[in-house]
């Protein structure tokens, strides 16, 4: 019982976690400090994305 | 229907990994951990699902991620040399066979270490790693965690998914993990973004530290015990207000001894009192006969050297009642014994070449992790006084520190463990070379910004906004 309690919560969060992984763009291209190439912010000039 | 379960999870993980390559890499991580084919009684043991998830997890590297931002750093190229180096005294070990078993899951976990940075080119993906870590390892010490809580375990009885030996499931090996990723749980909770801040994340948080803090008292390993003092040291460092944190520790500390189990306060008692402890005494035993052993052989004598050794250990113990006090001596032979210690262990296995790489891989981890953290901290305090809010330079010095903190706890706790190839920590040292190529890639245009937004003439606070 506290075998299949702890491999339901940990499974679920890893689940859970992966789906809102794959939703997020972020996670192949960083958003916040770009790449050594200079990327920036969104929004915060040219030559974003 | 665990088994089945089990099976659609890892297949669910893979067939994301279509969409994002990446998740192949979690897939291994969580696989590597938790180890779900041994959990599983067919479907999953029925297949080699941990060669499966290792190469999807290369393959779709290889063929679908943008590798542009990828670099080889220089504790990679250490982590090379150590796993040629193994190679070679597996060719001339001792005890072939069992050298040859033991290469046989250190060759994988050497290799993972080295492919893992190469994948960690984003924020998300090095919290995603350390997240997918965290949980895996979760679904142990929860189980474990609740058990100790009902019933106190027992060295050697408490029990976890399977009666298995290997990998986290060892007693001495979880515990010492455990607590070394308490830092990185408090990372998480308070920096994530998969999960992010909330009053969930934090009572689960507080629940997962507090399963870890139990496990050692489930297990009742020793250096579980040990690894707790260091840690609650080492927080001292960081913590805000440290006289209120050093009290409420003496007294919580205080307040759960009358909860602990009476053979786990027993069996701590033996710290100190190392002679009358047969376990202990053989230890030294050992380390002297390692220290012996690679005077003859000071290029180690490969994996599981210590198989050779034959030791004759003397055991004392001093029983007092009333005014007298009985001193029992007695002999103990023993052989084959293991080394008990990460240290010993390379030193025997790898002699000093292997001994020397393994401690610049983990001091050079140390060093890198230190100026992160220091770097970090003067970037967020500077952005923070420039008038940004700090927020795109807050995570990455607390994130430093959490991965210190976790092999301080583990080189002590590796002490008396015979964990150097430990795949968990290996994954560990992967994620700290992921964060210094990042942080080191990324801190160029970083800095330029932040120089302008300095220089900047226009009203600060305006010129921070997005």
């Amino acid at each position: 019982m506290v075998d299949l309690f702890a491999l339901a919560l940990s499974h679920a969060l890893l689940a859970l976690a992966a789906w809102r992984l794959v939703l997020r763009d972020d996670l192949d291209a960083d958003r916040e400090a770009g790449r050594a190439t200079g990327r920036r912010k969104p929004g915060t000039g040219p030559g974003d994305g | 229907m665990v088994d089945l379960a089990l099976f659609l999870f890892a297949m669910g993980l893979l067939a994301l990994s279509l969409r994002r390559p990446f998740l192949a890499v979690l897939a291994y991580l969580y696989v590597d951990i938790v180890a779900p084919q041994k959990i599983s009684w067919h479907l999953l043991a029925s297949i080699p699902i941990s060669l499966i998830t290792f190469l999807a997890a290369f393959g779709l590297w290889l063929v679908a991620d943008d590798k542009r931002d990828s670099r080889f750093t220089l504790r990679q190229g250490l982590l090379v040399a150590l796993l040629a180096y193994c190679g070679a005294t597996t060719l001339t070990a001792d005890f072939p066979v069992e050298a040859a078993e033991k290469w046989a899951w250190v060759w994988k976990a050497l290799l993972f270490a080295i492919f893992l940075p190469l994948t960690l080119r984003t924020r998300l993906r090095i919290e995603a790693a350390s997240l997918f870590m965290v949980l895996s390892a979760a679904s142990i010490i929860i189980t474990g965690g609740i058990k100790t809580a009902v019933s106190g375990g027992g060295y050697g009885a408490l029990r976890f998914f399977v009666q298995d030996n290997t990998g986290l499931y060892e007693g001495s090996i979880i515990s010492c993990v455990a607590v070394a990723i308490i830092p990185l749980i408090l990372w998480l909770a308070r920096y994530g973004t998969i999960y992010p801040r909330g009053p969930l994340v934090r009572l689960f948080a507080m629940a997962l530290i507090f399963a870890c803090l139990l496990i050692p008292v489930g297990t009742q390993a020793r250096t579980g015990l040990l690894c707790i003092g260091l840690l609650g040291v080492l927080t001292l460092r960081t913590v805000r207000h440290r006289f209120l944190y050093v009290g409420g520790a003496a007294v919580l500390a205080l307040a759960a001894v009358p909860f602990l189990p009476e053979s786990f306060t027993k069996r701590m008692d033996t710290i100190g009192n190392h002679q009358a402890d047969q376990s202990a005494s053989t230890r030294l035993a050992v380390w002297a006969w390692t220290w012996d052993y690679v005077k003859d052989h000071p290029l180690g004598g490969g994996f599981d050297a210590y198989r050779s050794n034959r030791l004759v250990i003397e055991t004392r113990s001093a029983e007092t009642s009333g005014s007298t006090t009985d001193i029992e001596t007695s002999t103990v032979t023993d052989q084959a014994r293991a080394y008990h210690s990460s240290y010993f262990e390379m030193l025997g296995e790898q002699g000093w070449p292997g001994l020397l790489l393994w401690l610049w891989l983990h001091l050079s981890g140390l060093w890198q992790m230190e100026r992160l953290r220091s770097r970090w901290r003067k970037r967020a305090l500077a952005e923070t006084a420039a008038g940004g809010d700090g927020g795109a330079s807050q995570w990455q010095a607390p994130l430093a520190n959490a991965l210190q903190q976790a092999q301080l706890v583990y080189l002590l706790g590796a002490g008396f463990v015979g964990i150097a190839f430990q795949p968990f920590i290996l994954m560990l040292i992967g994620l700290q070379c992921g964060l210094w190529s990042y942080l080191n890639r990324i801190e160029q245009p970083a800095g330029a910004a932040l120089a302008a937004r300095q220089s900047a003439p226009v009203n600060r606070g305006a010129a921070a906004l997005p």
